[in-house]
């Protein structure tokens, strides 16, 4: 699948020429929040490896400023963000969690979506021990210029809120 | 039952919806409370409505974990299938509004103490840090509560700060300065581990008082019924946390409601199997799925249930308990069909009821330890062995209950006591008090000790003096002469030998270098002392500190030797691993083993030298033995009837032993008995002289008493100071 949208919807978030990750986050999802260390982790690792991160808000009619507060709370620093207020990115990507990872190759296609490892084995059972990074072990392979082992995993989290809800 | 579901076309937030979500979320999913965002308007509702339904569907939320229809408890927090079905059809149709007249009332939460002012309003000291990430945290506060007299509790509220981190609560007490020697040692507040007083057990002159979980109020307990808090008791607080993703700060405030007096009853925790299964031989093979223990237990007199508890592990997975009356009926107790460690609640019969004399009570733990279980704290899997550590299983079924008629209560004590003892046997044969004291001692290692006074008792346990300042003493030895006493003394973590003049307190420190220390032990003319230094060094040394220190042997590496005695013939005793040991200070100084196995440890000589008293768990729980040692038949003779660990010295005669009893796995008492030595072996009746009051009962490690047998020495609790 070609995926060349997201340089016009969200044009500041996806540097051309390089291996994109966009994380969709919700600022009221613990699960999301939850994983704000492992993101600010993934994006330093990959980030001296070239590739890009971005995170997406999925929160409902959020504004600059709490997405500021959010950052800040959570110790966010250098990542750039998108407010996806019409659900465009989310729907383009077919992202419906948060967290949700999608990563995007250089030519614009999508490799990965889903969860960024399996911490939780279902909503409100979290593992003791995480047994699958499978975001890092995407990021590896598309940089490596593998195929993606398991391109499509199930995130667990907070559903987006889809756009026709929005609206009513 | 069709005709009561709402027909379709009129599911609306209001009429239908509203009332589910203001009776079963709203506790939580408002704003400061737990839950992570409110489900007030009907806006908070339909944005979250996908994910309502999910949660619903799969019953996660409202969380609740017993099954339906076994037992019926007060506060059940669970949806009828019904209920669930409203929502999913309220969504499908587009989640009409409704008329927003016929909205419900929202519920009025009382803002502050839900039960009014507390009596008692604790708060920690310091507050504790949590870390953004990483796995769960369990720590264990200490909060001193300095009452000047016993008192009966009748609820306990709990009010942590981080409240999207807290998760529960489990609240106890245990004697004051009872942790220091683990409290704070790594830099933060508190200590560490999911094990402590309530949980743990056999940890004397301490017990719980009731627990705290995400979504839970506090309550009263029922009139007639109060939870008792002696005076000079420290309130401990565990709890358990998930980490959120960002720094938090814990500082609980804790509200205390006392009765007026002491209850007409007491409320007795019935556990089954006893202590947690310590005794029921847990030892769970890596990638077993299907684990279980069973344990029972007939009433003896007719008891009034309030309510049930369990407690588990990761591992287990489904936890069950019934209760078989004499007539053949079947009363379902409690079934937790998927165990989470998360959710340690206190269930509480909506009504309660009584189960007469002659019902048996059966319960079920099955454990896990396979791969697919998401919570296996090991990957891959491994042994799992009973245990305090969270790779460790133990687990049973509480039931809070009196009995109905109160002069029934020590026939019910007696049954609950002897399934106790005989699960300590059970675990002292198959290696779980081995393992535990083990563990125990390395989670506690002797070089902390909590702030004492040393103390010379008689024989009635009525201390005679006491010697010098509080310190963090441990191990105390009194000289031959009985003029002074040798000890380990701590400060700011290093640990060195001191000997103390009983005349006038005076100290001198007898060892220099930093290394740790333990185990001092006189030379039988009281010149030199020998102790141990890194850990496997023998070492001797004037015992009035000048000259220097002599290196006598060097045990091999594995599990620290530690020095119990210095024979007339010049020989130290020591133990190791599971063997006693006997060094020749002259000659080629090698070891001989005088005894291995079974748990072998704290040997001394006779008088006389032609014996060796010693601790052992041979016959299934650790008892004191006599052995000859010049005869190579002769076999060790038990000298103590109950179960005894340490403590051992013998009257300078030879004609009386003395040891240490020992109540679960903590000491209770120094017991006497008398010895016939000679070619037949004989030991009379042991008798209790006097039971210890002090924060730490006379080591195992030490020479306890004076020659004559008149004198004790002990390392007492200071006098109670506001702190």
């Amino acid at each position: 699948m070609r995926f060349g949208y997201i340089f016009v919807f969200a044009g500041l978030a996806c540097a051309a020429g390089k291996t994109n990750v966009l994380f969709f986050i919700s600022s009221d999802c613990p699960i999301s929040n939850s994983y704000a260390p492992e993101i600010q982790h993934l994006c330093g690792d990959y980030g001296k490896k070239g590739v890009s991160c971005s995170l997406v808000y999925e929160d409902v009619g959020i504004d600059e400023s709490s997405v500021q507060k959010h950052l800040k709370e959570y110790g966010y620093t250098g990542i750039p963000i998108i407010i996806d207020g019409r659900r465009k990115i989310a729907t383009r990507s077919r992202a419906t969690v948060t967290p949700e990872a999608v990563v995007i190759d250089t030519k614009g296609d999508i490799r990965y979506r889903g969860r960024i490892d399996n911490f939780y084995a279902a909503l409100g059972k979290p593992r003791q021990q995480i047994t699958a990074h499978d975001l890092r072990d995407a990021l590896d392979a598309v940089l490596a210029g593998k195929p993606v082992p398991n391109p499509e995993t199930k995130a667990l989290g907070c559903y987006i809120v889809p756009p026709d809800i929005l609206g009513k | 039952m069709a005709a009561l579901l709402p027909a379709a076309d009129k599911v609306t937030f209001s009429e239908n919806i509203a009332p589910i979500v203001y009776d079963n979320c709203v506790t939580c999913h408002r704003p400061g409370e737990a839950a992570p965002f409110p489900l007030i308007s009907y806006e908070d509702v339909k944005k979250r409505s996908a994910l309502i339904v999910t949660v619903t569907k799969s019953r996660y939320m409202p969380p609740w974990h017993a099954t339906h229809g076994y037992g019926e408890f007060a506060d059940e927090r669970r949806l009828t299938d019904q209920q669930i079905a409203t929502i999913a059809d309220w969504v499908q149709q587009g989640m009409p509004q409704g008329d927003s007249a016929k909205m419900p009332k929202l519920p009025q939460f009382a803002e502050g103490w839900h039960l009014g002012k507390p009596d008692l309003i604790l708060e920690m000291p310091v507050g504790f840090e949590l870390p953004a990430s990483g796995p769960d945290v369990f720590r264990n506060f200490v909060i001193p509560l300095n009452l000047k007299e016993d008192k009966w509790v009748r609820a306990v509220e709990f009010r942590p700060s981080a409240r999207k981190a807290a998760h529960h609560a489990l609240f106890a007490y245990a004697p004051a300065g009872s942790m220091a020697r683990i409290d704070g040692v790594d830099g933060k507040p508190g200590f560490g581990g999911m094990g402590t007083v309530g949980i743990a057990p056999g940890q004397g002159n301490s017990g719980g008082l009731g627990g705290w979980a995400v979504g839970g109020t506090a309550e009263f307990m029922p009139a007639e019924l109060a939870m008792p808090l002696p005076k000079g008791s420290d309130f401990l607080l565990q709890m358990h946390f998930h980490l959120t993703g960002k720094p938090e700060t814990e500082k609980s405030v804790v509200g205390i409601y006392f009765a007026d007096k002491a209850p007409e009853r007491n409320m007795t925790a019935v556990g089954l199997p006893s202590l947690f299964g310590f005794g029921a031989g847990i030892d769970i093979p890596p990638g077993e799925k299907n684990y279980t223990i069973q344990d029972s237990l007939t009433l003896p007199v007719d008891v009034k249930v309030y309510g049930a508890a369990a407690h588990a592990h990761y591992l287990a997975k489904e936890i069950k308990a019934t209760a078989t009356l004499p007539d053949g009926s079947i009363k379902l107790l409690i079934w937790i069909q998927d165990w989470d460690f998360n959710w340690q609640e206190q269930y509480t019969y909506k009504q309660t009821f009584v189960l007469p004399k002659g019902t048996r009570i059966d319960a079920m733990l099955r454990y896990d330890n396979s791969a697919d279980n998401p919570r296996n704290p090991s990957n891959p899997p491994k042994r799992a062995l009973f245990g305090e550590e969270s790779f460790d299983e133990m687990g049973g079924v509480g039931l809070n209950l009196i009995t109905v008629n109160k002069e029934d209560e020590p026939a019910l004590q007696k049954v609950l006591a002897d399934g106790a003892q005989a699960a300590i046997r059970r675990g002292g044969a198959d290696g779980t008090a081995k393992r535990y004291l083990e563990h125990q001692a390395a989670r506690r290692p002797a070089a902390i000790a909590p702030r004492s006074i040393i103390t010379l008792v008689d024989r009635q346990g009525k201390a005679v003096r006491t010697v010098g300042e509080q310190g963090s003493y441990s191990q105390p030895a009194l000289s031959p002469d009985g003029t002074r006493v040798a000890v380990i003394r701590n400060d700011q973590g290093k640990t060195h030998v001191w000997v103390l003049d009983l005349s006038d307190g005076k100290g001198t420190q007898i060892t220099s270098d930093p290394a740790p220390h333990t185990s001092p032990v006189w030379s039988p003319d009281g010149k030199q002392i020998a102790y141990i230094s890194n850990q496997n060094e023998v070492y001797r040394k004037a015992s009035d500190g000048s000259g220097q220190e002599e290196l006598v042997y060097k045990h091999p590496a594995g599990p620290a030797p530690f020095i119990t005695d210095w024979s007339v013939d010049g020989q130290l005793c020591f133990w190791s691993g599971d063997a006693v040991y006997a060094l020749p200070l002259e000659g080629d100084r090698k070891p001989v083993v005088l005894f291995s196995g079974a748990g072998a440890r704290g040997g001394r000589f006779s008088p006389d030298g032609r014996y060796l008293a010693f601790s052992s768990n041979q016959s299934g729980t650790f008892a004191t033995y006599v052995m000859p040692l010049k005869n190579p038949a002769g076999k060790p003779l038990q000298v103590s009837k109950d179960p005894a660990l340490g403590g051992i010295f013998w009257r300078g005669d030879g004609k009386e032993l003395f040891f240490m009893g020992l109540a679960g796995l903590a000491p209770n008492g120094v017991l006497a008995v008398d010895l016939t030595l000679g070619p037949e072996l004989q030991a009379g009746i042991p008798r209790q002289l006097f039971r210890p009051t002090g924060v730490n009962s006379p080591a195992q490690l030490s020479n306890i008493a004076s020659r004559d047998g008149e004198r004790f020495v002990l390392l007492a609790a200071p006098p109670a100071s506001p702190r």
